[in-house]
């Protein structure tokens, strides 16, 4: 640099003189070409900044009174109404439509087998779409889809023609009104129509097969004859009932197929 | 400064000449810290590109080194993730902070061989963090996965550091505070006492689970926020002006964005749970701050803009403004993209998918690390005495991280909001989504390999440098050739 | 702003609102959670873990699950975690009392794993998919765990716990591959991941 050439020639001054370590003139092209410290200039904010900033806080206020469940640490959902009316009143409770809950149960427990399309993996996931265990054609009886949910199905078996041989597990854990549900599901689903199965007739089952130590094979099941549940209310085909079983009771109103 | 008082000592010594001497002591004051701050940071920075690519090309092909526990990707990830923002960014935000501390504060750096310790213990820190990560000793809580005896390390380096700060800015020169000055003093006071509290509520004495989420991205995006963000940022106010020889744009301007963002920045960690199991009113409270951001980002753009505007044919020349510009220019984009990632009906299409990480990158690389390139680009002349030793090296360095940078957001963007839109609907099968956002992970993989060559360019230029390799240069590394730089902009 | 004090108070009291939101609020209200006593079932909720999946919980941070899955079923309205059937409600902050840490995640490179358990209860179906899971899952870019399992020769009798691998990982004759302790403790914590349990702040949904 040109113009740094003076500077060499003056001794610093003493105070600067603890650093003498270091030699100041090497770094001094860089610090002589150098533009002085940054400084302020003062020019208005402008207009449209603070019009922005206002409009938002108006926007940011509203949304916390809107969605903010009324600040209460046992609401978790925003869109839960938090004040008037509609916040006092309870979350309504009626029955499940047992196709919604069925599909839930369905994606949440069987979907990972046999698939969201239904169609199950060739070789390894029997379909359920079409299948005649699932709408009960065949030797296969309503009463034996329900006893397999329950309890599991290992060993060979065969479907739509195709033979499998795996293992799936027992669902007890579920509640008889979510198997109900979930076997509704898959027997009005994918193309399938069978009448829907009830809590009652899950329970029966339950309660029958409840000290069956294994899944079944299909000759344990083969053994046990086909029953079909029935769409209409109280038609439950009383002669097919194994003669140990409770009495059926009466099919509810909300296993009704949906309109 | 008056030097009418002490005339007889210096009365040859001229105004302007005692303040190029009182740079001159405080850059060589500062000397040691920042460059083994900033080595030890470039160190990291190619040890954190080295795992950041392990873990890309892993989500490609997923039996790549699956056969050892310390390489597996739940492992590589955090590594890369601790090695940039601890091991490159923190070290690298601590060099530029404080020397644009003692530049703007007019006092040189008092004992900074102590400051070496911290460094040291600083490195440490990090060094057992990553190992401990990859020897599965991760607490796998997001930006905090440093088990206690890593992070504790850090605290006490961290701590030493913050005072050195604000110590320095206590005994600065009377006068004038330039905004720089005001976020550095911020980020140094609020960083200790975040990683503090955060640390010790999840990682010394843990609370219940329920709480644990708020806690961790208070931190999580705080540690953005509060400590890159505004170091970042008072590097920006610092070098535009500089550099171009103006002041900057409005002083009103710089003090309504540094308010808003103190106050609104520290509200938005909640945005990374929307939906999650916490009350709605913190979540909403976020969602509201996020979009707030729009204040300090709008105004911290238009008054870096109306500094630079009509002066835009300097980032021809001067790398460091190039690197800063573009950073600067990120900081909006950035932001800006988190205000709308905020918004609900948004963040469910974005939220959980790669869009996010392209988010996190705009913001951590786009932003931050360039603006870093830039000081490094400014500050390391002065304070080893050296001009950079290869123009082309820089040049190559830019292009190569910018190109990358740029293609890399563009890909996890787009790949992002693919998977985000097919993971919104349920009739669409989780694999899809993962199937569709395959070709973007590829290209994904592609991006870091030009982030990586732009990173060994960097190092080789800094050791280059560092080692005072070839022959003296006259005057400042620019782009193009001299004859074509006017004098007038030999400020760099 | 010249003056050190009108910096530091400031930046002290803007800071101070979010930590009091954002910190000590949750420190205070959904830091201190009793577990809930189920009326119609008398189940304390959420159930313990066994020291087994109190162990795999470890496992689970020191492999990193946390950066592919989540563990949060979002609340109605937001994302299609119920469709999905990821749960069969929105989780709620008591249901992560007992968790250290929680892993509520940020990403869904994998599916979500808050219920894991309910979905696939089966122990050897969780070893076989975290030994080879792109063949249990095709098109998973899940990597292998197999560093948490252990082939050895087998001695007179093949292992129960022996794993039925599938090719190409079946192991050679005369061996066979048995999950380490830390698989088990793993598997045994994939497994306890259910939180279909009622719970008063968290209503089923109903449509």
């Amino acid at each position: 640099m040109s113009h740094s050439s003076h500077s060499h020639d003056t001794p610093p001054p003493e105070e600067f003189r603890e650093h003498d370590d270091f030699n100041i003139r090497e770094v001094h092209g860089a610090i002589m070409r150098e533009k002085s410290e940054p400084r302020d200039a003062f020019a208005p904010i402008p207009l449209w900044v603070i019009a922005v900033f206002m409009a938002l806080l108006i926007w940011g206020a509203s949304y916390l009174v809107y969605y903010s469940g009324g600040f209460k640490s046992t609401v978790f959902n925003r869109y839960q109404p938090a004040w008037g009316a509609e916040a006092l009143a309870s979350a309504p409770k009626g029955p499940v439509d047992p196709m919604v809950l069925g599909k839930r149960v369905f994606t949440a427990n069987c979907a990972a087998c046999h698939q969201p399309t239904g169609l199950g993996v060739p070789g390894a996931f029997p379909p359920l779409a079409g299948s005649e265990w699932v709408v009960s054609g065949d030797w296969h009886g309503d009463n034996h889809l329900v006893r397999v949910v329950l309890h599991g199905l290992q060993g060979p078996i065969d479907v739509e023609g195709k033979p499998f041989n795996g293992v799936m597990p027992p669902w007890q854990q579920l509640k008889d009104a979510e198997i109900a549900a979930v076997l509704t599901y898959i027997r009005n689903e994918w193309g399938n129509s069978a009448p829907p199965v009830s809590a009652e007739q899950v329970a029966k089952i339950r309660a029958e097969t409840a000290g069956h130590p294994q899944p079944f094979t299909e000759a344990d099941l083969k053994a046990i004859p086909a029953e079909k549940f029935e769409a209409a209310p109280a038609a439950a085909p009383e002669g097919t009932t194994p003669p140990a079983a409770s009495p059926a009771p009466a099919t509810p109103a909300e296993t009704a197929p949906k309109a | 400064m008056n030097p009418t008082t002490q005339e007889e000592n210096h009365a040859a010594v001229s105004h302007a000449e005692r303040d190029r001497l009182e740079r001159a002591a405080i850059d060589a004051s500062t000397r040691l810290p920042v460059i083994l701050f900033y080595s030890s940071a470039i160190f990291w920075l190619l040890v954190g590109t080295v795992f950041g690519l392990l873990a890309a090309i892993k989500m490609n092909i997923p039996t790549f080194l699956d056969q050892w526990g310390w390489l597996t990707f739940g492992r590589i990830r955090p590594a890369h993730l601790n090695a940039v923002a601890y091991g490159w960014a923190s070290p690298a935000a601590i060099g530029t902070g404080l020397w644009l501390m003692a530049r703007l504060c007019r006092t040189p750096l008092k004992h900074a061989k102590l400051l070496i310790s911290a460094a040291v213990f600083w490195n440490l820190g990090v060094a057992i963090g990553i190992c401990a990560i990859l020897a599965g000793d991760s607490r796998s809580i997001e930006w905090l996965e440093f088990p206690n005896y890593a992070s504790g390390l850090l605290f006490i380096s961290y701590g030493l550091i913050s005072v050195w700060a604000v110590v320095m800015f206590h005994f600065r020169q009377p006068g004038h505070v330039y905004v720089s000055q005001w976020y550095i003093l911020a980020a140094f006071l609020w960083f200790p006492w975040l990683y503090s509290t955060s640390n010790l509520l999840l990682n010394f004495e843990q609370i219940q689970g329920g709480a644990q989420g708020a806690v961790n991205w208070w931190f999580g995006h705080n540690v953005l926020g509060l400590w890159f963000t505004p170091i970042a940022l008072a590097t920006i106010y610092y070098l535009i002006p500089k550099v171009l020889g103006r002041p900057i744009h409005s002083y009103y301007l710089s003090i309504l964005g540094f308010w808003t963002l103190a106050l609104f920045y520290s509200w938005n960690g909640m945005h990374h749970l929307i939906g999650g199991p916490f009350p709605a009113w913190m979540i909403s409270a976020s969602v509201v701050a996020s979009v707030m951001m729009v204040v300090p980002v709008i105004t911290t753009a238009v008054n870096f803009h109306m500094t630079t505007v009509g002066h835009f044919n300097a980032l021809k020349w001067s790398p460091t403004l190039r690197f800063t510009v573009f950073g600067a220019v990120c900081y909006t984009l950035a932001s800006g993209q988190g205000s709308t990632m905020a918004i609900p009906s948004l963040n469910v299409i974005t939220h959980f998918t790669h869009y996010t990480i392209g988010h996190s990158h705009l913001g951590m690389y786009a932003f931050f690390t360039m603006v870093m390139y830039g000081a490094i680009y400014y500050i390391m002349p002065r304070v080893v005495g050296w001009e950079w030793p290869s123009s082309r090296l820089i040049r190559w360095h830019f292009w190569l991280v910018a190109i990358g940078i740029v293609f890399m957001v563009i890909v996890l963007s787009v790949g992002g909001v693919l998977q985000g839109l097919a993971l919104l609907n349920p009739n669409v099968t989780f694999m899809k989504s993962l199937e569709i956002a395959r070709p973007w992970l590829w290209m994904r993989s592609g991006s870091g390999i030009l982030l990586t060559a732009g990173h060994i360019v960097f190092a080789v230029n800094f050791t280059l440098l560092l080692l005072k390799f070839g022959k003296r240069r006259s005057g400042p590394t620019l782009f193009g050739k001299r004859a074509e730089v006017e004098s007038e902009m030999h400020a760099v | 702003m010249n003056r050190m004090t009108v910096i530091v108070i400031g930046a002290f009291l803007t800071f101070l609102t979010s930590w009091v939101g954002l910190v000590a609020y949750p420190y205070l209200q959904l830091g201190r959670f009793m577990p809930a006593t189920d009326e119609a079932s008398g189940d304390v909720n959420p159930p313990p873990l066994s020291g087994l999946a109190v162990m795999g919980q470890h496992v689970y941070a020191a492999s990193g699950c946390v950066y592919c899955h989540s563990q949060q079923v979002r609340q109605i309205g937001i994302g299609s975690d119920l469709a999905r059937g990821w749960g069969a409600r929105p989780t709620v902050a008591r249901d992560y009392m007992r968790e250290r840490p929680a892993f509520l995640g940020t990403m869904r490179t994998g599916p979500d794993l808050a219920n894991i358990g309910a979905r696939q209860s089966s122990a050897k179906w969780h070893h076989q998919h975290l030994y080879q899971p792109a063949v249990v899952t095709p098109g998973s870019i899940m990597p292998s765990y197999r560093y948490l399992y252990r082939m050895q020769k087998i001695q007179g009798q093949r292992s129960e716990r022996a794993l039925d691998l599938l090719p190409p990982n079946v192991p050679p004759p005369g061996y066979e591959v048995v999950p380490t302790y830390e698989a088990e403790a793993l598997v045994a914590y994939l497994i306890s991941l259910n939180r279909n349990y009622p719970l008063p702040e968290a209503p089923e949904p109903t449509e």
